[in-house]
């Protein structure tokens, strides 16, 4: 059971040293009780009080870093089953495979591919962070190595599927330095596979041929010291790979089993071969329970656009709302002339607004004020929209670049028509509706 | 002759009347004859809702007849005398079922007489949903085709469901008065027995609405008493026949209204009323029927896209100031008695007769009534005033009880807006928004100068000042009930917010009262009832009553919270907090931070790091968020001792709450100026400069239990 | 030491509740677990696909849709199609039409159309309003008694015009009332606590918790989700144990995903697979979240989805 601050602060020196980069112990002990800090970055702590918290403290699930640089992921450290218990904290991360079982020409067309799909979404990068690269049975180390060169001439992090220790120690030299993950331990290759990852420094993954292999396998890795794994828990078919992945989440998290305290890789591309759509069925399914690198066969902007914004919901802290940047977006065409609406920084209520907005085909600016990432309501409520902060938006920001001089505020807000054209001289206020999905109307209406 | 004897002679009647007819029907078709009502899956309807036997024939139709003999008791009860009204009425059935043998019409345009059980569906739905908020029966003859049509008109104009028997079909042809189920206005048919059609209705609509098994007559009645909003308008003269049909009508729940002078009353179910002009304000007292406002009769628009409309001066053609000039706004709980729903008065002079520009007196007294209605609901329902006035096209308002002001801007006035429009707005408004506790509501508007200091010293003050001595004498300990507010859970799931009179919800906007009220008003809503039966430890305020509601309403995410302790299982927080206090081990105490400070607190926290770990319905002991006027509670961390572990608040925190915190302090434990105690941002933003402070002063927190 | 594997048995499940009439039938919920648990507990009933064909014919229908549809001349001849979608258990009737702020057709004319498909197929049938709750309000009661006796599911009952609605289908015309509010647990039972509150049979009640595509702020869907399902099962919450039915189709196709041109996003490729996928991974996070039944429209992705049920369940 986690500790709460306060039993933390019971066992801090209670110096105020600040060493720590706190301004008292009672800020350190708090953050230390929500995971945000580690109790050994205390100097000052007892070694017996750092035993005692550690085991207490120490997340039911291992933190896995992958890749360097940009390129680096954590996966892993989730502390609940579901979302609104408190947060999800790793998202998971996408692998595009290659296999030595494809010709060039379609090697070549998938590394085309890859990049192209590489965008921005509410100030998040999307595109597909992993590449999956798969040895098949009995394929040529050096054929392996060059696909491997090949892929990781992408400057995406690589995971490598291959359960010959030789091969995979072939590869590894070529491209350990960018830190891949080494996807190839069983019941029957461990010792060599966790020899090969080891003195590469890479994470490990595990698999076997049922859960309780996959246990096994993992436990004997422990103890040969290896905890940096990640467990591929991709069974016979869909179903168990789901039932799998579930079990294992939970296992860690709810039963408090830390055996079972990894990240995990589902592989698509060997589950649904050849069907990309029942692929995206399930990455969607995989990313909402408990999938930790998703392998699939590819990555286009029909699978993308879907889901990273599916990722992107999910994995946001909902203590937290997702905002979007403060700034004049013109739609439908819009110009300097166009009449100007506005509403929050809050991301669900821009992307409602602004679909029903381009709906309209009325070209209009939409100002998106900072409201604290708030809805409209809560945002007034809290005094983060107000006749002020629209006011002060609208001079600072618009008057120099629109010269209509229209307001639709959202309808909700009615009651800071009066205090806006107080504040904004030479606008006129309108009240818009209620609710987005009358804007349409509303905006033909006022036409 | 008593209401028995009356009963009883006009049962017995009718039982004559009936046994004679099957008889002479025996006779003619043969006891084998088929009987039903066309359309019907239920033939006989009213017969089979109440005793769960179908009839088809003539011989089961004699049977059925010894069946209701056997209602038919006589002593002076009012058990047999309601048997005796439900076996008239059947025996009604009785006969007009004969009506329909060999596939007879016997009702001609205009009348309907039978209704198919698809009507039935058809006018259920609208009943239902309180489309029809009424249904009424209106038997006999009026004085005048004039005065039936205007009673007619009265229900019509309402969506009451008229159905007329006897002479009054024929008063509105004469009038050419339009009837038809189109326009909700059924004529069934000039023989008293015609009113077993709509009974029918009622019965069907039981079975068919209700899923009531036919033959369980006290789930029937019990259901037309409470789901079917019907009642009797009957013209004098009664006959027994009439009287004992309509203890049938009472025995459904049906009651009746007469103009008959000297029928024996039965309290709210035989209602003599002889001006005929009331009867639809009689009737629907009544039957407790409530009817939607869905349109404000003023000269201007009513919305919310006006509320933040500001009147300028120069756009004003008269105000009202409450800081200049006497004014108040009330509402005052009445007897039913001294009410007339929707009288609007104005005592004083109009808008039209005060000069363009000028300061008046107002004074608006809204007197409601109602069987749920309670004294503490008053403030809650004057609240709503400032955004009622506000949504008015034209019409500005700030401010409340006797220091209001209220502009009317040039093009209200001139689109024909007057000070009774107020009163328009303020009747519907209440009677729509607060139709779960207000069944009359009546404005009077003062303008008069010496009215409104009359009114506003001699009635306002005294009653506002009462509120505020009830406000403040409420305790948790007076109260048998605490309420939960759920509000919040859209973004914060497992939180839930006990509210108690001294601890008002952590959002600062949730008061006991606003809870009471809005339980009242929403009874499946956001609060519900918190019992406090089972006390576990009063003095950290955790009840096994609070234990069970917060798990619910937190589907089990939370099992214990206490109200009184912020170190054992304290409240949780949605987000909403106005402020959050958190224990600071070094000087024994707590440090409350308010939304609106940005700097550094002696915790080493900012409000956004405490909000953080705080918030989001999680349990974090030693920290709690909650509102403003709690920290002068005598329950604000009553378990640890209570306020006097406060020993740092920002600056401004601390001035908003300097007079009752000190006032409490007094009372507690003698302490004067205890903020002169409390350190602030000015004195202190780390422990050892506060606790070398507090040093100083002597704080009290100093010398008592360490809280960990 | 061997891996414990600990079920998570409830002593609650979803209520079972079956549309359609004759043999042709077709039944949500019953389940004990979280969705696709069955290594919980065995799986009693498996999730259900439903194809939306609309009053307003084929407008607005993408390319891919509107070419599996050729040849259908009549609305009759639409449903024929849609009911013959391989995977499909039932069919979706929207009414979209009737909006007074769209094409704001009269109840008469919405109703036609109800009778030309109830006539046309024997299949279950939901049928969806116009999203207006005062036309809702007036119309779907119609819908309830012309198709009395075909034991239909009606959506939507909103909090707004509960009562007409939840009395026409629950009460006078026999048939399943689906509620509908606006993704949030308390708005879901409290929805059901007054509908049942009318007399309405809680086994005759399914719900649409409301929804939304992914990427839309869908995070709200699923805590919504997880927590309805984690009441109904571990709190036995009987308001909250109905199935849930989430229309997926009307949400996904709307989005700028799905309705940008090639011509417009050229980059993005295939206008067709955009509104496919996203249909395809809405429905597959709401099935994993709790959904008893989605409803879709692409044929590619009713096939599918009700593929991908197949190897889950």
């Amino acid at each position: 059971m986690a500790l709460n601050g306060i039993q933390i602060f019971k066992l801090t020196p209670k110096k105020n040293c600040k060493e720590c980069g706190c301004p008292t112990c009672m800020a350190f002990s708090m953050k230390v009780a929500q995971g945000a800090m580690q109790i050994d970055q205390c100097p000052h702590m007892s070694d017996e009080a750092i035993a005692s918290l550690s085991e207490a403290t120490a997340p039911p699930m291992k933190t896995i870093k992958i890749g360097t640089g940009s390129e680096e992921f954590t996966l892993g450290g989730e502390t609940v089953l579901f979302r609104h218990e408190k947060t999800f904290v790793s998202k998971p991360r996408y692998a595009v495979s290659l296999c030595t079982g494809m010709d060039d020409a379609t090697v070549e067309a998938k590394l085309a591919e890859i990049p192209k799909v590489d965008y921005d979404r509410i100030g998040e990068r999307m595109y597909a962070e992993l590449v999956y690269v798969n040895c098949m049975e009995g394929a040529d180390a050096a054929a392996y190595t060059a696909l491997v060169e090949k892929a990781a001439g992408l400057g995406r992090t690589l995971v490598l599927g291959c359960k010959d220790p030789e091969t995979a120690k072939a590869a590894l030299a070529v491209c350990k330095d960018s830190k891949p993950v080494l996807n190839g331990a069983d019941a029957s290759n461990y010792e060599a596979m966790n020899a090969v990852a080891t003195e590469a420094g890479v994470v490990l993954g595990v698999s076997g041929k049922d859960i309780n292999e996959l246990y096994d396998t993992t436990a004997a890795l422990e103890k040969l010291g290896n905890k940096n794994l990640v467990l591929d828990v991709t069974g016979a078919d869909v179903k168990e790979t789901f039932a799998n992945a579930v079990m294992v989440r939970r296992a860690a998290l709810k039963d408090q089993d830390r055996t079972f305290g990894y990240p995990s890789i589902v592989n698509l591309a060997k589950l649904a071969k050849g069907d990309h759509h029942l692929q995206a069925a399930l990455a969607s399914v995989f990313t909402m329970k408990y999938g930790s690198i998703i392998v699939m066969e590819q990555m286009t902007y029909a699978e993308a656009l879907p889901l990273y914004g599916l990722r992107q919901n999910v994995f946001t802290d909902p203590q937290k709302p997702m905002k979007v940047e403060p700034g004049i977006y013109p739609l439908n065409g819009a110009d300097e002339n166009s009449l100007v609406v506005t509403t929050v920084d809050f991301a669900l209520t821009y992307f409602v607004v602004s679909g029903e907005l381009e709906r309209s085909g009325v070209p209009l600016n939409l100002v998106i004020n900072d409201a604290g990432g708030l809805s409209v309501l809560t945002s007034w409520a809290a005094g983060k929209f107000s006749g002020n902060s629209i006011s002060k938006f609208i001079i600072e920001n618009v008057e120099p670049k629109v010269k209509c001089r229209k307001l639709v505020i959202p309808g909700k807000v009615a009651v800071l028509k009066g205090d806006l054209e107080a504040k904004l001289p030479g606008w006129e206020i309108i009240v818009g509706p209620r609710e987005a999905v009358q804007l349409v109307k509303f905006l033909k209406d006022m036409q | 002759m008593t209401l028995f004897e009356s009963v009883f002679a006009g049962n017995d009647a009718v039982y004559g009347l009936t046994e004679g007819a099957i008889n002479q029907a025996i006779e003619q078709y043969g006891a084998d004859k088929a009987v039903s009502f066309p359309n019907t899956a239920y033939s006989l309807p009213c017969y089979y809702a109440v005793t769960g036997t179908k009839i088809s024939t003539l011989a089961e139709l004699k049977e059925g007849l010894g069946v209701l003999k056997s209602l038919m008791t006589r002593e002076k009860r009012t058990h047999d005398v309601f048997m005796s009204g439900v076996a008239t009425a059947l025996c009604a059935e009785f006969i007009e079922v004969l009506k329909y043998i060999d596939g007879a019409t016997p009702y001609e345009e205009p009348c309907y007489g039978h209704l198919a059980d698809a009507a039935i569906r058809e006018l259920g739905v609208p009943l239902v949903t309180g489309d029809i908020p009424g249904v009424a029966v209106i038997i006999g003859k009026a004085a005048s085709a004039e005065e039936a049509a205007t009673l007619v008109k009265s229900y019509q104009s309402q969506g009451i469901l008229v159905t007329l028997v006897g002479d009054i079909i024929d008063q509105l042809a004469e009038v050419n008065y339009k009837t038809g189920a189109n326009v909700r206005v059924i004529p069934l048919g000039k023989d008293i027995t015609a009113v077993i059609h709509v009974v029918s209705v009622a019965l069907r609509a039981a079975l068919i609405f209700g899923n009531v098994t036919p033959g369980d007559a006290a789930t029937l009645m019990e259901y037309t008493m409470k789901r079917v909003p019907a009642f009797v308008n009957a013209f004098a003269p009664l006959n027994d026949v009439i009287v004992a049909c309509g203890a049938g009508a009472i025995a459904l729940g049906f009651p009746v209204i007469t103009n008959q002078p000297d029928v024996a009353r039965v309290p709210k179910s035989l209602i003599c009323q002889t001006d005929v002009s009331k009867w639809n304000a009689t009737s629907l007292e009544a039957r407790d029927i409530k009817i939607k406002i869905t349109n404000i009769d003023i000269p201007v628009a009513f919305a919310s896209a006006f509320e933040g409309e500001i009147i300028r001066r120069k756009d004003m053609q008269v105000e009202f100031d409450g800081s200049r000039v006497d004014c108040a706004e009330l509402v005052q709980t009445c007897d039913p008695s001294e009410v007339e729903d929707h009288k609007i008065t104005v005592v004083g002079p109009e808008v039209d007769e005060m000069a363009e520009g000028s300061k008046n007196s107002i004074a608006y007294v809204v007197k409601v009534a109602g069987k749920n209605m309670q004294a503490d609901f008053e403030p809650v329902i004057e609240r709503k005033f400032h955004n009622y006035i506000n949504c008015i096209e034209g019409v500005y308002h700030t401010g409340q009880r006797d220091m209001q002001r209220i502009r009317i801007s040039h093009d209200a006035f001139n689109a024909g807006f007057r000070a009774k429009h107020l009163g328009e707005v303020l009747y519907a408004q209440v009677k729509n928004e607060f139709d779960a506790v207000v069944d009359k509501c009546e404005v009077v508007i003062y303008t008069d100068p010496a009215e409104c200091t009359r009114v506003r010293h001699e009635v306002a003050i005294p009653i506002f000042e009462k509120r505020d001595e009830r406000l403040d004498t409420l305790t948790d300990e007076s109260v048998d009930v605490y309420y939960s507010c759920i509000l919040c859970q859209a973004f914060s799931p497992s939180h839930v917010c006990v509210v108690t009179p001294e601890r008002l919800g952590l959002c600062g906007a949730v008061s006991w009262l606003d809870a009471k009220a809005t339980h009242q008003l929403d009874p499946n809503g956001p609060c519900q009832v918190i019992t406090k039966e089972r006390p576990i430890d009063e003095n950290l305020g955790a009840y096994e009553d609070v234990d069970e509601a917060v798990q619910k309403l937190s589907q089990g995410a939370l099992e214990h919270v206490t109200l009184y302790s912020i170190m054992q299982d304290p409240m949780t927080s949605c987000g909403c907090f106005e402020c959050i206090c958190g224990i600071e081990p070094f000087s024994n105490g707590v440090v409350i931070a308010n939304r609106e400070y940005a700097g550094m607190t002696p915790l080493g926290m900012t409000f956004p790091e405490m909000a953080s770990m705080t918030g989001g319905g999680v349990q974090t002991p030693g920290f709690m968020g909650h509102g403003k006027h709690f920290i002068s509670s005598k329950k604000f961390m009553k378990a640890e001792g209570g306020i006097e572990r406060i020993v740092w608040m920002p600056k401004e925190l601390k001035e908003f709450v300097a007079d009752r915190l000190n006032a409490t302090a007094k009372e507690l434990y003698g302490i004067d100026n205890f903020t002169d105690m409390i350190g602030d941002e000015t004195i202190a933003e780390d422990p050892e400069t506060l606790v070398g402070f507090l040093t100083e002063k002597g704080h009290p927190a100093l010398g008592l239990e360490p809280m960990m | 030491m061997p891996f414990n594997h600990k079920p998570q048995k409830f002593n609650a499940k979803i209520n079972t509740v079956t549309i359609g009439s004759g043999d042709k039938t077709v039944t949500f919920g019953g389940d004990s677990t979280f969705p696709f648990y069955s290594f919980d507990a065995p799986a009693e009933n498996t999730p259900k696909v439903g194809v939306e064909i609309s009053d307003m014919g084929l407008e607005g229908f993408s390319a891919g849709i509107k070419a599996y549809y050729e040849g259908a001349e009549t609305m009759g001849d639409i449903a024929k199609k849609a009911a013959a979608m391989e995977g499909a258990d039932f069919l979706a009737l929207t009414l979209e039409g009737g909006d007074p702020n769209g094409a704001n057709k009269s109840i008469d004319e919405l109703l036609a159309v109800v009778k030309e498909v109830a006539e046309a197929v024997d299949c279950p049938l939901v049928v969806e309003g116009c999203k207006n709750v005062e036309k809702d309000a007036e119309l779907l009661p119609k819908v309830c008694e012309v198709l009395q006796g075909r034991n239909v599911l009606i959506l939507s009952e909103k909090e707004e015009n509960y009562k007409a609605i939840g009395a026409a289908a629950g009460l006078a015309y026999d048939q399943i009332v689906g509620a509908e509010s606006a993704v949030d647990i308390n708005l879901a039972k409290q929805l059901n606590v007054v509908t049942t509150q009318l007399g309405v049979n809680a086994q005759k009640i399914v719900m649409n918790i409301g929804s939304a595509a992914v990427g839309y702020g869908y995070e709200y869907v699923v805590s919504t989700m997880d927590r309805i399902k984690g009441a109904a099962l571990s709190q036995n919450d009987n308001m909250l144990q109905m199935p849930i039915i989430t229309p997926v189709s009307t949400e996904t196709w709307g989005v700028k995903e799905a309705m940008a041109s090639e011509a417009d996003m050229p980059e993005w490729g295939s206008q067709d697979e955009r509104g496919i996928d996203m249909e395809i991974m809405t429905a597959a996070a709401d099935l994993a979240a709790g959904s008893d039944a989605v409803i879709l429209r692409h044929p590619q992705s009713v096939a599918t989805i009700s593929k991908m049920i197949k190897a889950l369940a």
